[in-house]
């Protein structure tokens, strides 16, 4: 019976994430703001691949070093891009 | 036949940023596009390894997704400098 709920709440997260991936890069294509297309893929990048490497680790719980070395790998070094990319796309535009 | 089912999907939202990457000029439009398939492809290749239960595999995905985005990050600060000179 555990063994069902484990699988389908791996599968679940999974889901999510994937779900999460075709929203956020559902809107690369169209004609939006750099800004707002890397807000939205940041979401999409991160939170979706979050939620379906721990749908992994619901499911295979042996490989939790890898896992959790690559869901810090996400959030620390993707956040980083996203910065770095607003930072020099933006550089000599004049916000004020 | 549970992998493909994860897998395929996950292939099909990686074409997206391809199609982006091609259609689009604008130097900073690529450089997202290309920054979201990296990861996508780390992540691939991440859920591939878990999958087949093949730890290298996965070490590939993890450092695919440290060092790929460093690189992108000394691009994006040398796109930067070329468009101030």
């Amino acid at each position: 019976m555990t063994e069902n709920i484990t699988s389908f709440v791996g599968y679940a997260f999974i889901a999510l994430g994937i779900f999460l991936w075709f929203w956020g890069t559902s809107f690369l294509p169209r004609k939006r703001s750099l800004l707002f297309k890397l807000h939205t893929l940041s979401v999409s990048d991160i939170l979706g691949s979050i939620a379906i490497i721990i749908g992994l680790l619901v499911k295979l719980p042996s490989e939790w070093p890898l896992l959790i070395l690559a869901i810090f790998s996400l959030a620390i070094w993707n956040t980083i891009l996203g910065y770095v990319l607003a930072y020099c796309s933006s550089a000599g535009v004049d916000h004020e | 036949m549970h992998s493909n089912i994860i897998i395929i999907p996950m292939m099909v939202a990686l074409l997206i940023p391809f199609y982006e990457a091609y259609r689009d000029d604008n130097v900073w439009q690529k450089l997202l596009a290309f920054s979201s398939i990296a990861c996508k492809t780390a992540l691939i290749t991440l859920v591939a390894s878990v999958l087949r239960d093949d730890w290298m595999i996965g070490v590939v995905g993890v450092l695919i997704l440290s060092v790929g985005n460093a690189g992108l990050m000394l691009l994006a600060h040398i796109v930067k400098r070329v468009n101030e000179a």
